[in-house]
Order: structure tokens, then C-alpha cells, then sequence
């Protein structure tokens, strides 16, 4: 039982390692909206990033 | 980038060698076949196989080219994450109770990615293909890239003699590390275009710069698949062995 606790403490720690410095580096993800550069695998060319929304005009 | 020279080199030199090392594993008549390697190859050419389609038919800036692009991504990062379990399942072949706990531990790891990704989902929600794989797709990305990371110390922990797998996580690591590190310049520059080019190149280079390493642990260092735990014979019991016979 102990051990199991210790465990799940572990893979929590690695798991919230992750989230932060994926946060740190890559932001909140977003496809289709507006979104910062994404990691990715393959050596296929990075499809362009949308352009950015107007900015509302006052 | 989309017409140049380079570009076409990137694409198709990483299908070529994806194609080579596939009908290389599966020729071999190793018992230590990688099957685990074979498995990501097939999941990186398919994808590259469907990527080069959608862009000769609809074009480099074309939403479907995007579409597919992230699409073809996410089997890919779970392929990922699938190769880096099999390696540490590699790494313990030997010891079983290890094994235990490690699996235990990768299991906790991946319902909680999915948690968080789902969490995520549900508080921004929105289209499941566009927010939820890419959110899905960037968690599993960095936790492969932070137990490649615990993989490779454990390595270096065990003292494994697994020259070939030491060699298959070090490429892991190129392949992860290196877009990672350019995705925090681009943040720290505020998604410059010179950054922004650098981040697509990078992370060709890196996949291509992967599958270089995997191609020379596949062919030249096949024959010390076979793990064992170094055994470290203290030199003084050594030469007084030597000295008694």
C-alpha cells in the first residue's frame, strides 16, 4: 500500500513536471484559433501559422 | 520553405530512410528484433505517406494540409509514448520486480495525462479535433520527452550493457529535446520570424537526425542487443585470483 501511495507521488510529480514546462514553453494549445508554434514530429514541413485575428478598432 | 530544395530533401530523404530501416528490421533475422522501433517507423511513414499527399493536392497553405499535419500527429505522439513504455520494459527485462513498479508507474502517468487533457477540454471547450488532440498531443509530447529523460538515467543507474537501446534513447532524446528547446526561444522572442523558421527546421532536422542514429544502432550495434548488467570485477580480487593459480 505504501508503495502503491509512493507511486501514484511519483507518476503525479513526472505528470505535473510535464504540464509545467509545457506550459512554460508552448502556452495553452490552440489549433484552429489563434495558437503559439506546436511541437511535432516528422519531417514534413510545419504548415504555416493562421494570421492573427484583427485587432478590434475603436 | 514549402518549394525549396531543402524542403523536398527533408520530406522525402526521412521517408527514404524510414523505408529502408522498416524492410532492414524486418528482413533481419536477429531474435532481438526491435519491434518496438519497427512499430514507430511504420506509424512515421504512414503519416509521412499521408502528409505529402494533402500537400501536393491542396498546397502548403491550405487548411487541409494543417488539418492533416496535426491530425496524423497525434498517432504519432501515442506511438511515442507506446515506444519510450517498450524501452523501459527493455531496460528491466532482467528485473522483473522493477518491472513491476515501473509499470505501475507508467500506467498512473498515462490516466493522468489523459485527465489533464480532458480537464483542459472541459473548461476551453470547443472542436474535439482541433483543441483536444493538439492539447492531448502537446501533454503526451512532453511526457515522453521527461521519461525519455528518467529513462536514460535509469540507464545509466542499472549500468545497462544495452548499447543498442542506449543508443535507440539517445535518439528518443533528439528527437523531443530539440524542438522543445526552440519552442522556448520562440516564446522567449515572441514568435519572431527568424524563430519561427528555426522552429520548423528544427524539428525536421531533429526527426531526421533520429532516425540517423537509429539507423546506425539498427545496423552496427544490433549484435549487443542482448542485455545484461555489467559485472564489475574489483581489480585487486582479480589479480589475486590470478596470483593463487
Amino acid at each position: 500500500m505504501k508503495n502503491l501511495v509512493l507511486t501514484f507521488l511519483l507518476a503525479l510529480l513526472v505528470v505535473l513536471t510535464c504540464v509545467s514546462i509545457r506550459r512554460m514553453v508552448g502556452g495553452n494549445a490552440s489549433f484552429a484559433g489563434q495558437k503559439p508554434a506546436l511541437v511535432a514530429i516528422g519531417t514534413d514541413p510545419y504548415p504555416p501559422l493562421p494570421p492573427p485575428p484583427p485587432k478590434p478598432t475603436n | 520553405m514549402d518549394g525549396s530544395i531543402f524542403s523536398y530533401g527533408f520530406q522525402y530523404g526521412g521517408m527514404l530512410i524510414e523505408a529502408a530501416l522498416i524492410i532492414y528490421v524486418v528482413q533481419s533475422s536477429h531474435r532481438n528484433r526491435p519491434s518496438s522501433v519497427l512499430l514507430y517507423l511504420c506509424c512515421l511513414l504512414a503519416s509521412g505517406v499521408a502528409r505529402s499527399y494533402t500537400l501536393h493536392r491542396f498546397g502548403y497553405r491550405s487548411t487541409q494540409y494543417s488539418y492533416v499535419y496535426f491530425a496524423t500527429d497525434f498517432p504519432l505522439v501515442i506511438s511515442a509514448l507506446f515506444l519510450v513504455c517498450l524501452f523501459f520494459r527493455r531496460a528491466c527485462l532482467h528485473q522483473e520486480k522493477m518491472w513491476r513498479y515501473v509499470r505501475l508507474w507508467l500506467t498512473f502517468i498515462c490516466v493522468m495525462v489523459v485527465g489533464i487533457s480532458g480537464l483542459f477540454f472541459s473548461h476551453h471547450y470547443g472542436n474535439v479535433l482541433t483543441d483536444f488532440y493538439v492539447e492531448f498531443s502537446q501533454n503526451v509530447y512532453f511526457t515522453c520527452l521527461v521519461l525519455n529523460t528518467l529513462l536514460y538515467l535509469l540507464l545509466q543507474q542499472i549500468d545497462s550493457a544495452d548499447d543498442q537501446l542506449g543508443l535507440l534513447v539517445c535518439g528518443v532524446g533528439i528527437q523531443f529535446a530539440g524542438p522543445a528547446a526552440t519552442l522556448a526561444l520562440l516564446k522567449l522572442t515572441a514568435n519572431e520570424i527568424f524563430a519561427q523558421s528555426l522552429n520548423s527546421l528544427v524539428q525536421r532536422i531533429c526527426t531526421l537526425g533520429m532516425l540517423l542514429v537509429w539507423a546506425y544502432a539498427i545496423v552496427h550495434v544490433r549484435g549487443k542487443a542482448i542485455q545484461v548488467t555489467r559485472r564489475e570485477i574489483p581489480v585487486l580480487a582479480e589479480v589475486t585470483g590470478h596470483l593463487n593459480i
